[in-house]
């Protein structure tokens, strides 16, 4: 499968980590693109869009990226989700991935491993 | 850190006036290092000598490491040596403010003997390898102005100029940290940290310093104030809040949790608990970071 086959949903409240995201993202191809800005709307915007892979930070408002995990795992026990956050701890980290996150990427974004993630995920499928 | 702390170390000794900091400061990045600074720096030449060669080069048109070595003061090989090392930035800053005239070779001799003393720091050119000198170099800061921080504090303040080295640039000297009850603000963002070690944490500045600030977080030209050099504010002070819980939580396995990252919409900040402001002055533009101590030891 190609990125430019691929729909990715961008969640960060930030509109910079967004825009960051994308930017990384679309040195590789084209994929279309899908943001929301807080955990409900990713949960909403996941089942309206059901994307390929999802990006999602943990600090938001209305639901943080651990409900929002929770609901959209839920919702689709294949969803791929890849957390992307500053709050690294190990405690966060295990509890993203017992959600069902299959990745974790600490803030600042390194170019590097969020290309490894992309091109991972593409490989797998 | 050495070289950030030079400029509050100048201040808080009374050698430079904050505006004399800042004008010099706009300039170091452009400054042309003179042999005779590096030369007292390396600790071949004290002051006097270096005096003494400049009076003999008005009076020869000569470069200064010819006359130094005829005088005796240095050798061939010091000077080559000199001509090819790397030099720590903070001795542009020295060089600025010696071109000025505000201090004079004498003073600038005291001065690097003494602060490097003080803080116990031995080869200046390592000091970004030496944690302890950053240590007592971060405890002078806190004893200059009078305040004591807890362990976690001293993490955050420790992991926050970390961050603004890393991040916006090493191009700035904090002021000394003070207490305060309130602060006018303008473009300000909050967020909080939650568990037990509770702060309020606000980072504000006025809107070309915003403007800058953000241009050298993003590595992107910003021309006004816009959604996205607030961004750059609340994207700073998460990824700070951030690693900071990462960082105590591999200390202690203190779990604490963070806010959402809020703009503050009004002009003055009120706080209710003790708060610390830390006033971080770059060439840009100065920006003020606020620690309200919610639930701590401090």
């Amino acid at each position: 499968m190609s990125i430019d086959d691929i729909k990715i949903l961008i969640t960060d409240d930030s509109i910079l980590a967004r825009k960051q995201l994308k930017d990384i993202i679309s040195t590789l191809g084209s994929p279309t693109f899908i943001e929301a800005t807080d955990g409900q709307s990713a949960i909403d915007k996941y089942k309206e869009t059901k994307p390929d892979l999802v990006f999602l930070d943990i600090v938001m408002p209305k639901k943080d990226g651990n409900m929002a995990i929770e609901e959209i795992m839920s919702f689709d026990p294949d969803a791929t989700i890849i957390i992307a956050s500053s709050v690294g701890t190990q405690s966060q980290l295990k509890l993203a991935i017992s959600s069902g996150a299959k990745d974790f990427i600490q803030k600042p974004l390194d170019k590097g491993q969020v290309i490894n993630v992309i091109n991972k995920f593409l490989e797998g499928r | 850190m050495y070289t950030q702390f030079f400029g509050n170390y100048l201040l808080s000794n009374g050698y430079v006036t904050k505006e004399q900091l800042f004008s010099a400061m706009q300039r170091e990045a452009t400054q042309h290092m003179k042999l005779g600074t590096l030369a007292m720096h390396a600790g071949y030449m004290n002051a006097s000598q270096v005096d003494e060669t400049v009076i003999q080069q008005t009076h020869q048109d000569r470069k200064f490491g010819e006359l130094a070595v005829e005088l005796g003061y240095l050798t061939d090989d010091q000077v080559l040596s000199l001509l090819k090392q790397q030099n720590p930035a903070y001795l542009s800053l020295g060089q600025v403010l010696l071109d000025d005239g505000i201090l004079t070779n004498s003073d600038f001799e005291i001065i690097m003997n003494d602060y490097s003393s003080k803080n116990g720091i031995q080869g200046l050119d390592a000091i970004t390898e030496m944690p302890e000198a950053i240590h007592n170099l971060l405890n002078s800061f806190f004893q200059k102005s009078d305040t004591s921080v807890s362990h976690n504090g001293y993490m955050f303040v420790e992991l926050l100029f970390n961050d603004f080295l890393r991040f916006i640039g090493d191009d700035f000297t904090p002021m000394n940290v003070k207490e305060v009850k309130g602060a006018p603000i303008n473009c300000c963002v909050k967020q909080e940290v939650h568990g037990d070690y509770s702060i309020n944490t606000y980072i504000s500045m006025d809107q070309p310093t915003a403007i800058a600030f953000a241009s050298r977080y993003v590595h992107e030209q910003f021309s006004e104030y816009d959604e996205y050099v607030q961004a750059s504010l609340e994207d700073f002070l998460n990824l700070q809040n951030g690693l900071f819980i990462v960082n105590v939580s591999n200390d202690s396995s203190t779990e604490l949790t963070l806010g959402v990252p809020e703009h503050v919409d009004t002009t003055e900040l009120s706080f209710e608990k003790k708060t610390l402001q830390f006033e971080i002055l770059y060439p840009f533009g100065t920006i003020y970071f606020y620690m309200e101590l919610i639930k701590s030891n401090e």
